[in-house]
């Protein structure tokens, strides 16, 4: 299957490399599925079919959890599952010890009387991704699996509708695609069976399911994650504690909510995630974020703090109706690629690992019966786990919320009562670019405060605290199919979004030679959050994976 | 030939780097990468064994964490690694760290010994140097370019202002390599995957005798210079201000 249109990458022989098993993506789907296959390999003894080096992961960033950066209230059940002696040595910050969720206007803020049911964290922990899968990803590798960090999957290699293998970046092409004296040609690497696990967006994911068709009932539906570490000072704000906000600064139409997490006794996680399906083009998460901070309660938790790191990443929210078949010729999709997240919970690690660890059984068992995997039983395994038990209760979750906060409350509870049901059975959703407003229906844009640089942050300054770098050397990553639509369509229908969304400042208009405005595409500053993709209202702009290695550095977070 | 390359695991250039409370070093809870001109050394080595063969070793003196620049070294070609491992490493100044690479390779006959330029981090500039001198070896440095002759090597040092020097050594012999000398190569999967075979030898500091208390340079105090600003008026006639103006430019501002 050609990568994308646009990209015409050096013409050249690629080697090839052959493994039963390609994982694509070291996150908490991609690695519980490594692990569950050596742990079914050394229960089958001699009589196994698979081989740990048969097995290889294949992960853009720098290092395992280069690229993770979640909440994380973590929610361990699969974990347990998959390591019966857990929690042992696993790196868990702290047990939730005290939560509660608050409205926020603008001055005030009220806390809930009792924590609504969804939210309720008792047994859970307070974790950072990237450290818990670092030390997830170690015992993947002591089991003999080889991860290869540095190494994005650029294409699925196709026959027909059979995914027959995964191939990689070319390392070492200029800006303009030529190969340099370093080139290194990217691999093919040949396989029975390929697991999507990239995360949300996934760009193979994307391929295939443009390629074959493949969608959920509903369409997929996104939010935006921005989020900072703070150290602040001692007894502002307890290790364990989990707030979660809803309210300001979302205005009640909508969808979202804030979160601090008590990481330590002087660290503190604080975000704010933003429904991707708002009606003002206008609207800018990572400043409403820093809007966030600014509210006298988060105020009084930061000041005198210091933030240490900053992120981004897109959460698919859709819920149940909005997966895609999970699987087909030659490929299983697990985690996020596949939609499994709860977004009444915001919670997706535990079901992440869960289908990682339900995929790895399907293959498995379709290798010891020597046949190729049968999509049909990876979906009667996901049916009869808890990940349908789980997701069915809150099918109708979010798309309760297309009329807002309030709407969204009420269909919420008439959910609870009727088991997930509501009001129908399946509440419909569209794709989230589609509810832009064009700027001709609209009044006058959101103001948002100027950044102080103590408690509030511009985009650029709060990239350098996400660590990221690229290969300045390479083409731009993001493939913008169409200059003339930004430069004038999109200019006037919607005042050019991508400046807005975009959390790491990556789209900039600016003069061009002409005199008319021009887009610059700031690629190294990008943080691999994949809104763009997602929300851009015309569908243009496409996000591959750069140079491997590349993208943000979210130690900690 | 037979070639040591030294590599030392440095905070990653663009990490949001905080001075850690007592203000002695940096938090350590940033991520690290190989030193940019130990990766030029790595490098270099590698073209000499491909140009006239031999063995490749890479050594490293670092804490656990920095297996990680040692198996990127496997990765590219190295032949095997010494990992000279111990929480102190971080503690170490140029001189012990010097004398903890002389005690690990006791034996080993090296042809060349390569360490980077200078380290991102401290930038000392001299453990190569010291190396040599505690081997009783002849050293170079800044070095960007070498070719065996019939009775040792020739190198070209760089120099300022865009001098360079052509020196002529009998190895064995050290040298410190200038980054940005040649392109760095990428790691194939074959490679990464090869990499997993081979030897990798691991030393303790401690029980090398090797801990702080050989350090001969101690830091007092690690802090952000305040930034701050000045307007000085030159007064006199022109052609006073002019000249004081070119002395300033030149020892002030270093533009000249
Ligand atoms: C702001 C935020 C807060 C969250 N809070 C919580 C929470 O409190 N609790 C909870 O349980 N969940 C939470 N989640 C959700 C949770 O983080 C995800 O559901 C989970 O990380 C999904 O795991 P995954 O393995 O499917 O994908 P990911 O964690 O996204 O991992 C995918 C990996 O694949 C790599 N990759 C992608 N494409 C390629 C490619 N082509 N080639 C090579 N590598 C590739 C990526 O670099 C990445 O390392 C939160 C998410 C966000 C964004
Ligand atoms: S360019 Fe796209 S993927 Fe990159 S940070 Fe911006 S919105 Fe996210």
């Amino acid at each position: 299957m050609r990568p994308f249109p646009g990209i015409e990458p050096p013409a050249v022989d690629h080697p090839v490399m052959e493994a039963d098993v390609v994982i694509v993506g070291a996150g908490p789907a991609g690695l519980a599925c490594a692990l569950r296959l050596t742990q079914l390999i050394a229960a089958a003894g001699a009589a196994s079919p698979l081989q740990p080096d048969q097995i290889v992961v294949l992960e853009k960033g720098r290092e395992i959890g280069a690229h993770l950066l979640s909440g994380a209230v973590l929610d361990p059940r699969a974990l347990r599952e998959l390591l019966p002696d857990f929690p042992a040595d696993a790196p868990l910050e702290v047990p939730v010890v005290d939560e509660a969720a608050f409205l926020f206007t603008e001055r005030r803020a009220w806390k809930f009387p009792f924590t609504p049911a969804p939210l309720r964290n008792h047994g859970n922990y307070v974790v950072s991704l990237n450290r818990l899968m670092r030390w997830l990803g170690a015992k993947v590798e002591a089991a003999g699996v080889t991860v290869f960090t540095s190494v994005a999957g650029t294409a699925l290699l196709m026959e027909g509708e059979q995914v027959q293998g995964v191939r990689t970046d070319d390392k070492g092409v200029d800006r303009e695609g030529k190969a340099q004296s370093n080139f290194e040609p990217g691999y093919d690497l040949k396989s029975k069976m390929v697991v999507l696990a990239e995360g949300p967006r996934g760009s193979l994911t994307k391929q295939l399911s443009l390629g074959l068709g493949l969608a959920g009932e509903n369409s997929q539906v996104y939010a935006l994650g921005v989020k900072e570490i703070w150290e602040v000072p001692e007894g502002r704000f307890p290790a364990g504690r989990v707030y979660h906000t809803m309210g300001w600064p979302l205005p009640l139409t909508m969808y979202g909510g804030g979160w601090i997490y008590g990481l330590s006794a002087r660290q503190v996680s604080l975000g704010l995630v933003t429904g991707l399906e708002y009606h003002d083009p206008r609207t800018d998460p990572h400043h409403l974020f820093q809007q966030f901070k600014t509210h006298p309660f988060v105020r009084e938790v930061l000041t005198g703090g210091e933030m240490l790191r900053y992120g981004a990443k897109t959460i698919p929210m859709g819920g149940w109706f909005a997966m895609p078949p999970a699987s087909g010729a030659g490929w299983l999709m697990v985690g996020d690629a596949g939609g499994f997240l709860n977004s009444q919970r915001l919670k997706g690690i535990h079901l992440a690992m869960k289908s990682g660890m339900l995929a790895a059984e399907t293959i498995f068992a379709a290798l010891q019966a020597g046949q190729p995997a049968r999509p049909a039983d990876y979906t009667q395994r996901i049916a009869a786990s808890w990940i349908r038990a789980e997701m069915w209760k809150v099918r109708n979750f979010h798309q309760g919320f297309a009329g807002g906060l309030i709407p969204g409350l009420l269909h919420g509870a008439l959910q609870q009562l009727s088991g997930g049901r509501g009001l129908w059975t399946r509440y419909g959703a569209e794709e989230g670019h589609a509810r832009l407003v064009q700027l001709a229906h609209l009044g006058p844009g959101p103001k948002y405060p100027k950044p102080d640089g103590q408690l509030s942050f511009d985009k650029v300054a709060d990239v350098y605290h996400s660590g990221t770098r690229h290969v300045e050397d390479q083409p731009s990553h993001l493939h913008v199919a169409d200059l003339d639509i930004c430069q004038d369509r999109c200019r006037r229908e919607y005042g050019n979004p991508c400046q807005h969304f975009c959390p790491a400042q990556v789209y900039e208009m600016v003069e061009g030679e002409d005199g008319r405005p021009r887009l610059q595409v700031n690629a190294s500053n990008c943080v691999h959050c994949k809104t763009c993709d997602i929300m851009d209202p015309y569908g243009i702009i496409t996000w591959v994976p750069p140079e491997g290695g590349g993208g943000p550095n979210y130690d900690g977070m | 030939m037979k070639i040591l390359v030294c590599l030392k695991q440095v905070p990653a250039k663009d990490a949001p780097i905080k001075v850690a409370a007592g203000e002695m070093w940096i938090r350590e809870d940033v991520t690290y990468e190989v030193n940019e001109p130990d990766a030029y050394a790595l490098e270099e080595a590698l073209r000499q064994k491909e140009a006239h063969g031999g063995e490749v070793v890479a050594l490293t003196v670092g804490p656990a964490r920095a297996a990680q620049v040692l198996r990127e070294a496997l990765a590219k070609g190295a032949d095997r690694a010494v990992h000279v491992e111990g929480e102190a490493a971080a503690q170490l100044d140029c001189f012990a760290t010097a004398e903890a690479i002389a005690r690990a390779i006791p034996g080993e006959h090296f042809d060349l010994i390569f360490t980077g330029l200078q380290s991102d981090d401290y930038g000392f500039a001299q453990v190569g140097v010291v190396l040599a001198e505690l081997l009783g070896l002849p050293h170079a440095t800044i070095i960007m370019h070498l070719e065996p002759t019939a009775t040792g090597i020739r190198v070209k040092r760089e120099l300022e202002g865009g001098y360079f020097q052509n020196v002529d050594l009998p190895t064995p012999a050290v040298l410190t390599i200038q980054s940005g000398i040649s392109k760095l190569r990428y790691a194939t999967l074959m490679g990464i995957k090869a990499a997993k075979s081979k030897p990798l030898t691991r030393h303790s500091l401690e029980e090398m005798g090797v801990t702080p208390r050989l350090n001969r340079q101690t830091i007092t105090r690690l802090y952000v210079p305040a930034r701050s600003k000045k307007t000085e008026m030159l007064t006199g006639t022109a052609k006073e201000v002019a000249a004081q103006l070119v002395e300033h430019l030149k020892n002030d501002a270093r533009v000249l």
